[in-house]
């Protein structure tokens, strides 16, 4: 009998064990634990991770000629300006900068399996998520951020990081740049209580190879509690005109040579490219002559324009894409100009109306959104890539506070000709040059907004939220407008900014550089960030990706400093001719530069020169 | 009752033997251990380049006198660095002293790993000429020159991790990691630099590297070399760097030169 029962307390186990092992599956792949707190020990360029780098020392990053002429044109004043004092480090840089961080997972509380590992940095409280679950890096026209959108998966013993959608930042923190094309691959390894974060950039705009960094830690046996690093902008220098960014002009950078002197080092190894990473650099620095050296400090003379290197964010397959902003507000790509549609109890709401080629398409996206018809539809210009599809859309669409009101009785579709049945109708509205200059493009009256205001700004509550137009004059042309979203936070700015191209200054109607910087520092005055530059107030550009005020910031830095370099050279006297020839564009035209298509490098600078020679009247009146 | 925990006990024994004899037959016994060199899961043979992205100057150049900046050197290290001479390191013929092990991996440089045999990986450089040899198994040969006595072993990243219920394994065995790290660990290495400037390691210095490979986006190899400098005579705390070389196709660029004191 006792030994029946041990026999079945021996079947019971192994039974047990059974089905206990058909219960824990064992992990795909092994995984190293990072979770903890970490402290870099800086051994590796602890000067300019502490205290700061030298002004003009690139040596080791294999920057191309526009990278280095980016950073010869930094002015470290340029961290005075109000939108740039709490710029977040991005990802690469904030890997390598002084402070601690520290690393947790996050596991979904049914499965247990990982969604992701956390990593935070005590300085500008970087907050990076690395995704681990497979899913999908965001598409080409999702926001980007400075710590970037990070997937990672395991590989032998190294995490391995992928991270695509970064801002705009630095290399290191005297302007070495780092376009918002970077992409990262990180490779993680941890020995003991020594972690190894392997960075490998690549970013075509600034870069000729990838730039390989690693970053040590050191595992820290707890919290040291200190983890803040609050920052609010403030006025630093007051009584300073809205249009002044710091900057230096090509062979103008008064301290291209200091770094080089201090420590008796060739000129031209200091100025960085892929040379300078590999041995015999030394060699050969010291056999080039200073006239080779001086040449790097501004653009190679009787070079062809650089065109861009970025990858075009706008989808071209033929459909609509929705990303969804916030809230009600949802922004529509693949027809031209980006549409912005704003749903709720009452109409879609409607800024821009695109190319008008897949309007059909368009039409179904917004009904899918939006159980309302489309109400109003604001155009931000006249260009044809922005309301294209307004008699399309508009016709798909109503305006129920129109019927039997004194506009449908006093003109319908008759008087003006603008009005077409309202009930079956939805209003478009602009700034009331946008009817001039359609009127004078003879396009059809369908697309004519009936509803135009003068000066200023024209007030709409839509949808539980006021709805702001206001007026930019003579920005990329004479009609413009930016359309805020005051509850949703979002404005839609059409072409005054875009992450495409060189601002597309329709001179001949009416757009200038002056009113160009205006209406960006205009955005910038309705903006907030939610943390270090980061989020906050989300910009719709009239072409590329969503954005936010670093990157309108950074597109008003590079009109200001393209306009300040034409400026100084028709000061000393140099035609338009001399000017394209001195490629005062240098810097910026691997990011936005074209030499054929609609607007070209030459076109945008020409655009220049011309409204500086003979400014718009209204703007030098105000001035 | 008695009966009844004698029961449990051998029950407990039999589960505990049956995992034990399972895990065992997992471990392919029979047959002499493969060598170091089949045991090899990274291949880190072949030509590499420094890139020299990190600590430029300093490697680039040669930094002035008395710039130690970012070593944890002490204040005796301080006293032998502020004193460095390379002309009276050339009139004694120690122009090699900067190309030592604990500061030859940080010269620009390329580096040719082969197998001398299958229990032995051999480290060349161009710069300075120099030969590291790595022995998987005791340290062999009695160091005292620039490059010391290194002992090498796979750092593979066996899981320590159960993947059964508490201290009970269920026969789950977690796939083998395809990645792995060479280990070395340097001893008996004659005094030398760690930088050309003359910032010192002493004779009693232990360097414990790993050499970890990664396949990187555009098709190309990295070779990461983390270094832990022990010295307690000159540093004040173990000093870390982190080295990263680019695989080549070929011999390309290698051009072996003398030591340098200068």
């Amino acid at each position: 009998m006792k030994v029946t029962r041990t026999v079945l307390l021996i079947l019971f186990v192994l039974a047990m064990r059974a089905k206990l092992s058909a219960q824990f599956r064992p992990p795909p792949a092994f995984d190293i634990d990072i979770t903890g707190y970490w402290t870099p020990p800086l051994h590796e360029d602890g000067l300019e991770r502490g205290n700061g780098p030298e002004i003009a020392d690139y040596g080791g990053f294999a920057l191309n000629e526009a990278g280095r002429l980016f950073a010869l044109s930094y002015d470290p004043s340029r961290l005075t300006l109000r939108y740039h004092q709490c710029d977040g480090y991005i990802m690469p840089y904030q890997m390598r900068a002084v402070g601690n961080f520290r690393t947790w997972e996050e596991r979904d509380p049914h499965t247990q399996q990982l969604i992701a590992l956390h990593w935070w940095a005590q300085t500008t409280e970087g907050n990076r998520t690395i995704y681990m679950d497979g899913r999908a890096h965001p598409p080409a026209w999702a926001p980007h951020s400075f710590t970037g959108f990070s997937t990672g998966h395991f590989v032998g013993n190294s995490l391995v990081i992928n991270t695509t959608h970064l801002k705009q930042g630095w290399l290191r923190r005297n302007g070495s740049p780092e376009s918002d094309q970077a992409t990262v691959t990180e490779f993680v390894t941890r020995h003991g209580d020594h972690l190894t974060d392997t960075t490998v950039i690549t970013d075509p705009v600034y870069l000729t190879e990838p730039e390989v960094r690693s970053n040590d830690y050191v595992r820290q046996p707890g919290d040291h509690h200190v983890w803040l690093y609050a920052c609010d902008d403030g006025e630093e220098i007051t009584g300073r005109a809205p249009d002044v960014v710091p900057n230096y002009l090509f062979g103008k950078q008064p301290f291209a040579k200091e770094y080089s002197e201090k420590y008796k080092l060739p000129l031209i190894a200091t100025l960085g490219g892929a040379e300078t990473l590999y041995p015999g650099w030394a060699a050969k620095a010291k056999s080039a002559t200073q006239a080779e050296a001086l040449a790097k400090l501004q653009p190679a003379p009787n070079q062809p324009a650089e065109t861009s290197k970025a990858i075009n964010p706008e989808p071209h397959d033929g459909e609509i894409h929705v990303l969804h902003i916030r809230d009600n507000v949802y922004m529509l790509l693949g027809d031209g100009g980006n549409i912005v549609v704003q749903t709720g109890d009452e109409g879609a709401f409607l800024v821009d109306s695109g190319e008008g080629k897949l309007s059909d398409k368009v039409i179904a996206a917004i009904r899918r959104i939006s159980q309302r018809p489309i109400q109003f539809i604001a155009n931000t210009s006249f260009h044809a890539d922005h309301i294209g599809g307004n008699a399309k859309l508009a016709a798909a669409g109503s305006d129920p506070s129109l019927p039997g009101s004194f506009f449908d009785l006093q003109s319908p579709g008759a008087a003006t000709g603008l009005l077409f049945d309202p009930a079956h109708h939805a209003t478009i509205m602009a700034q009331n040059n946008v009817v001039f200059r359609m009127e004078a493009a003879k396009m059809s009256s369908e697309m004519v907004p009936a509803d135009t205001y003068l000066e200023e700004r024209r007030r709409k509550f839509q949808n539980g939220e006021l709805v702001e137009l206001f007026y930019e004059p003579n920005a990329i042309t004479d009609g413009d407008s930016i359309v805020h979203f005051r509850r949703s936070d979002v404005i839609a700015v059409g072409d005054i900014f875009t992450t495409t191209q060189y601002p597309f200054i329709d001179l001949k109607n009416g757009g200038s550089v002056q009113g160009e910087i205006k209406a960006l520092d205009d955005i910038l005055s309705r903006t907030g960030y939610e943390h270090d530059e980061n989020g906050g107030t989300y910009i719709v550009p009239g072409h590329g990706y969503l954005s936010d005020e670093h990157e309108v910031t950074e597109y008003r830095d590079m009109v200001v400093i393209v306009r300040d370099r034409v400026q100084a050279m028709m000061k000393a006297g140099a035609t338009l001719d001399q000017i394209k020839a001195a490629r005062v564009t240098a810097d910026y035209d691997t990011r936005y530069g074209a030499n054929s298509g609609p607007w070209t490098t030459a076109m945008f600078i020409e655009a220049v020169y011309n409204s500086l020679k003979q400014p718009p009247a209204k703007l030098s009146a105000e001035k | 009752m008695r009966f009844f925990a004698l029961s449990c006990a051998s029950s407990i024994l039999i589960l505990a033997a049956s995992t034990s004899l399972f895990a065992q037959g997992r471990g392919g016994r029979g047959g002499p251990p493969p060598t170091p060199q089949a045991a090899a899961r990274i291949d880190i043979t072949g030509y590499w380049v420094s890139l020299v992205t990190e600590d430029w100057r300093y490697r680039q150049f040669t930094p002035p006198k008395g710039d130690y900046e970012s070593v944890p050197i002490n204040p005796a290290g301080k006293k032998v660095a502020d004193a460095w001479d390379p002309a009276k390191d050339e009139a004694a013929g120690e122009q090699c002293k900067a190309y030592g092990a604990a500061g030859l991996m940080r010269m620009p440089t390329h580096l040719h790993i082969t197998w001398q045999d299958d229990r032995t990986l051999k480290l060349e450089t161009d710069a300075g000429t120099q030969t590291r040899i790595f022995h998987f198994g005791p340290a062999q040969g009695a160091g005292g020159d620039w490059q010391g006595v290194s002992s090498a072993t796979w750092d593979y990243p066996e899981p320590e991790v159960r993947t059964g219920f508490g201290g009970i394994d269920f026969g789950f065995e977690l796939p083998p990691a395809p990645g792995g790290s060479l280990k070395v660990v340097t001893t008996k290495m004659k005094p030398g630099y760690l930088r050309k400037n003359g910032v010192p390691y002493g004779a009693g210095t232990v360097m414990t590297e790993y050499f970890d490979r990664y396949d990187i986006p555009g098709g190309d190899t990295l070779l990461l070399v983390t270094s832990e400098v022990n010295d307690p005579e000159y540093l004040t705390n173990p000093f870390w760097t982190s080295t990263h070389f680019k695989k080549q196709d070929d011999a390309s660029g290698w051009n072996p030169t003398p030591c340098l004191s200068r």
